[in-house]
């Protein structure tokens, strides 16, 4: 038995080791601060002997953490709008970067596809806040561009940062202008990897461009589309923090449609530094996020054995 | 090779790996022993100081020098960590937690927040050692920092001594100012800024009349429980009533006046998104805005504007729990070397060479002496450009080039002019309440800056947030702070 398994270790020792780094780096930063999960249900306080002391020994205080959460109506719409953001992300993300992954593979100038590649591409490396200066300049009251545009038109300045009616739109437009050339890539890069001779095939049994997307690349797509579906699925209760609190400039009155679960903790916490609340949100998040991940994991195996992840 | 021995390197360093984490996580865990012992021993004590600000270049050339003075004095040397202002308070918190091995750690009611992370017990209670090793500082420091810095009745930092109250100002653009021929000295109120920015607006509409950023709130006569928080106490209250500051005549009158000053344009259309207004004060493009004073503060600043400045008070000077815990040196709770540390705190606090050698630098290389108690900064001081303000005792400073002969002189008559509030000394324990505290603050940054900065109608806003305050658990923590204070005040006030 043990010595099968010293056989099978020497017969994969290659492989192993390339999976090292990877493993030590999840032990490292995923499994070992598991411990400090504990911190929800604690009322941290410092002690002179170190964080692993004092997490053990400050005061065990049970759900008391995630009332916070849970405590008013924001709780209502903090989850409301990180659950709706992120279902239109994931739909619109889908829908824009493989339709745009099949266009740039359709281009024949291949200098081009590369030129449009890079700069759909480019928005994904700018930081939120420099993102939120971007949106900033167009939507500025007295300088932004849209309203002299719309001055022009005759239309009055509007108030875009005291105005919620604008934000989800905003918010969306700008995610996807900043996620969608990087995303398209892995779609593209599975579509280059399609057997050319099937087009070959349908193009002589005369099938149309369309068909042709419609036949091979959507079907062969599938697989990838699912796995990158169900890890999005797995994130649904954590928002993007940078695209909620920069790009609207934090401004009070548009929190109703700009307010979510990460940007609700920061402000709730930020004055009073409860390290055991902030880690109750993160449980919560990860919890659902994981029974999200198992729940969709099942269904797709359920309609698809092989496309499930697990 | 053989299996076993491979298998042998995978199992070490894996074994590595994780001590090298784990390390990282309890790294003081073995080092209780040495407390204690070794104050007496020939062996100096180095003490480790964090400190605020912008990581200056030449920090540990300059603590050598430090080392070197205090080494003769105490026996100790220092080395300094700069922590940058918009790290400070989260990288702290973070090392603190994780048990980093330290001595000093600056702390203050904006910075690293004092109150809280001495209750969370960051912070060593100081009381006796300030008896046995601090009676310098005791002589050399406005009694009222070391009273209004108490939490809980017990001391666990060094106030800076500095200016003590805080004062509001209505700061001038002189420039403008003149060029319309506006008497700024006969300002006071909100109210009556009117006839002002009436007149610069008509004038030349380029100029943002009203400057402010987002963290504006306009004076009302309370004291607030916690910075911007919406619990206050009314500053000639007798019977110690906290209350919504929203709820207050007072407020409902000045956020209306806001308003009536945002349609007609006074301010700027973003002031409740605004950060920064650097930028209109480069350009000079303002008339006035609201600040905190100190002395001399007018010099400061047309200095550093590079046009004059002019102010006129906009309130009382009022001690408040937070004008006095503005700058504290506090001890770690984790210090191998508290006492060394205390006289480290007590030399620093009385000892001009000392004190001056940390604020400027090195004499020669970073500034020059050129009297007395007079110094001028060399160009080389570039590289250990220090907050005064954060380094301990501000009254043994030496003097600038252009300061009066009476400056501290002038420090200590502000000072002395202050007039206590209520509630100093008195600091709101939220534990109870956190999750109500958590909540209400969500309700706050809601519709704090938009309100403040008169972005909105308070006929219509001022009710709703009024209203979500209160579902949010603001009456309770109204209550718990209600129940503190009164056992406060029974036992503080007779």
């Amino acid at each position: 038995m043990f010595g099968s398994m010293l056989r099978s270790l020497n017969r994969n020792k290659i492989l192993l080791l390339m999976v090292l780094p990877g493993a030590l780096w999840f032990l490292c930063f995923s499994y070992l601060p598991l411990v400090g999960t504990i911190a929800a249900f604690k009322e941290y306080r410092f002690s002179r002997h170190g964080f692993l002391y004092s997490l053990i020994h400050s005061k065990n205080v049970g759900w008391d953490n995630f009332k916070f959460l849970f405590s008013t109506d924001a709780a209502w719409t903090i989850t409301r709008n990180t659950l709706f953001y992120n279902i239109a992300f994931i739909v619109l993300g889908l829908v824009c970067s493989v339709g745009l992954a099949i266009l740039l593979s359709e281009l024949t100038n291949k200098k081009m596809a590369k030129v449009y590649q890079t700069g759909m591409f480019l928005p994904y490396f700018l930081s939120w806040v420099i993102v939120g200066y971007f949106a900033f300049s167009f939507l500025s009251m007295d300088r932004g561009l849209l309203n002299h545009i719309l001055g022009y038109f005759g239309g009055g300045p509007l108030q875009w940062y005291s105005d919620p009616k604008y934000w989800p739109y905003i918010l969306v437009f700008v995610y996807l202008w900043k996620s969608v050339g990087y995303s398209s890539v892995v779609y593209l890069a599975s579509i280059l990897g399609i057997d050319k001779s099937l087009y070959e095939a349908a193009m002589i049994d005369g099938a149309s461009k369309l068909q042709q997307v419609r036949n091979i690349t959507l079907p062969l797509l599938k697989p990838i589309v699912i796995i990158m579906t169900l890890l999005a699925v797995g994130k649904i209760f954590y928002a993007d923090f940078g695209l909620f609190y920069q790009v609207p400039r934090d401004s009070g009155t548009l929190y109703s449609v700009t307010n979510v679960i990460d940007t609700y903790v920061y402000r709730g916490l930020k004055t009073t530094g409860e390290i055991g609340m902030s880690t109750a949100a993160g449980l919560y998040q990860s919890v659902v996020g994981f029974v999200l991940v198992i729940v969709s994991n099942f269904i797709v195996r359920k309609i698809d054995k092989d496309s499930a992840l697990f | 090779m053989s299996k076993a021995k491979k298998k042998a390197g995978f199992a070490l360093a894996s074994v590595t790996a994780l001590s090298l984490v784990l390390s990282a996580c309890g790294g003081s865990g073995n080092s209780n022993e040495a407390a204690g012992s070794g104050d007496n021993s020939d062996k100096p004590v180095n003490l480790i100081w964090y400190t605020i600000g912008t990581p200056q270049k030449d920090v540990n050339k300059v603590m050598e020098e430090v080392s070197k003075y205090t080494k003769e004095k105490i026996n100790a040397t220092v080395t300094m960590k700069m922590i940058d202002w918009g790290d400070y308070s989260q990288k702290m918190q973070v090392l603190v937690s994780s048990g980093e091995p330290m001595d000093i750690i600056f702390t203050s009611a904006g910075g690293f927040d004092y109150v809280q992370n001495a209750r969370k017990g960051a912070f060593l209670q100081i009381d006796d050692l300030l008896d046995k090793y601090g009676q310098g500082i005791k002589n050399a420091i406005d009694p009222s920092f070391l009273s209004g810095s108490k939490v809980d009745g017990h001391n666990y930092g060094i106030p800076a001594n500095k200016e003590l109250p805080q004062q509001w100002v209505w700061r001038f653009n002189k420039n403008v100012a003149d060029k319309y021929n506006l008497d700024t000295s006969s300002v006071r109120s909100l109210e009556s800024l009117e006839p002002l920015l009436k007149t610069v607006k008509e004038n030349d509409p380029t100029i943002t009349p009203f400057v402010m950023t987002k963290d504006f709130v306009p004076y009302v006569p309370y004291d607030y429980l916690i910075t911007n928080m919406p619990l206050a106490v009314k500053l000639d209250s007798t019977d110690y009533k906290v209350i919504d500051i929203l709820e207050t005549d007072e407020m409902k009158q000045a956020l209306k006046t806001m308003h009536k000053y945002y349609t007609a344009g006074y301010i700027a259309p973003e002031a409740a998104t605004t950060g920064s207004t650097t930028d209109l004060e480069r350009a000079g493009k303002w008339l006035l805005d609201m600040a905190q004073t100190q002395p001399l503060a007018d010099n400061l600043w047309s200095a550093s504007y590079g046009y004059p400045v002019v102010s006129t008070p906009a309130s009382d000077p009022i001690i408040t729990n937070t004008s006095v815990q503005g700058s504290i040196m506090a001890i770690s709770a984790n210090s191998e070397h508290p006492e060394k540390a205390m006289e480290f705190l007590n030399l620093l606090n009385t000892d001009p060479v000392l004190r001056n050698m940390v604020d400027s630098g090195i004499e020669g290389t970073h500034y020059e002496k050129i009297g007395d108690n007079r110094m001028k900064n060399l160009p080389e001081s570039k590289n250990y450009d220090m907050p005064s303000y954060s380094l301990g005792n501000n009254m043994i400073l030496y003097l600038n080039e252009n300061d009066p002969d009476d400056k501290w002189e002038q420090f200590k008559k502000f000072n002395a002019s202050g007039i206590p509030s209520p509630i100093l000394g008195f600091n709101f324990d939220s534990t109870k309440v956190a999750s109500e505290m958590a909540a209400v603050q969500n309700v706050k940054e809601q519709f704090w800056s938009s309100l403040m900065t008169g972005t909105v109608d308070p006929d219509t806003y001022l009710p709703k947030a009024i209203k979500q305050f209160k579902e949010a658990g603001l009456d309770k923590v109204i209550a718990e702070a209600q129940s503190q204070l009164d056992a406060w005040v029974a036992a503080n006030k007779k």
